[in-house]
């Protein structure tokens, strides 16, 4: 006997997935609301904050995600109709993409650390350091991740690896504005 | 069913990130104070929203569950618009 439809299996890829990427926005969004209400506290002091940020470097590091993400859409893409061999070729692309994201993010943490801004600077650096780390032990993770599913080369792993892929391209999109560029 | 594609998502999401470094050109180039500003900061916000959208839609293939992609929309919606009046409150 055919199980009955739900509403749910309508959405692209497994029910889990999507769960965990909700899971995840609720999480950053509640950071990145949390962060302009205290900014409302001390407008200034977080402009001035801001003004030590690279927001050349984390604009580049935007379109390192985004080309990232684009390669990881084409390897899931390549797996559905058999290609794995080029799909394997796309996800390890999106999965250096990732590591160079990384080292990008390790510079700027090098260089406020130089400059001797810690955690406990300013509360704008308490939630860049939570908020921007938060993200990049997830970009560490979604390359493992990618890499995995790459070995793989299950059509439903490459799906599931790729939509994670897509949270973390999806929370960077509202981290950089919010973090790096409102005034 | 045809998939949106990842390479115009791909163009689009380029597009609008070079949108968002511009204004943030003009803004940190001092040029900007007060409604000027505001606006600028609005239109970054608008165009976050603009690639959270894209990314949901083409990435994430929520163009494939339409009664999803509406919720997810209006949920974002409300999200960016909660953060511009966080914004605008400063």
């Amino acid at each position: 006997m055919d199980e009955a439809r739900t509403p749910f299996d309508d959405l692209p890829g497994d029910l889990m997935i999507w769960v965990l990427i909700v899971s995840e926005l609720l999480v950053f969004g509640a950071g990145l609301a949390a962060f302009l209400a205290v900014r409302l506290t001390d407008p200034a002091g977080f402009a001035a904050a801001q003004d030590h940020l690279h927001r050349a470097g984390a604009g580049f590091n935007t379109l390192v995600l985004v080309t990232s993400g684009w390669l990881a859409a084409l390897g899931a893409r390549a797996v559905e109709v058999g290609h794995i061999a080029r799909a394997r070729w796309q996800l390890a692309a999106a999965a250096a993409l990732g590591l160079v994201f990384l080292a990008i993010k390790g510079v700027e943490y090098a260089d406020k650390a130089a400059q001797g801004i810690g955690v406990e600077t300013h509360p704008f650096f308490t939630f860049y350091y939570l908020i921007t780390g938060f993200h990049a032990a997830h970009v560490a993770a979604g390359v493992l991740v990618l890499l995995l599913v790459a070995l793989r080369g299950r059509p439903r792993e490459v799906e599931a690896g790729a939509a994670f892929w897509h949270m973390v391209d999806l929370v960077w999109v509202l981290v950089f504005p919010v973090i790096y560029l409102l005034r | 069913m045809r998939h949106p594609s990842p390479t115009r998502a791909w163009a689009t999401l380029i597009a609008l990130s070079a949108g968002s470094t511009a204004l943030a050109v003009a803004v940190t180039g001092g040029g900007l104070a007060g409604a000027p500003l505001a606006a600028a900061g609005a239109a970054i916000l608008t165009l976050a929203w603009a690639k959270a959208r894209t990314i949901l839609n083409a990435y994430l293939r929520l163009e494939e569950a339409p009664a999803f992609r509406r919720g997810f929309g209006l949920t974002l919606a409300l999200y960016a618009a909660l953060l511009l009046g966080l914004y605008l409150a400063g």
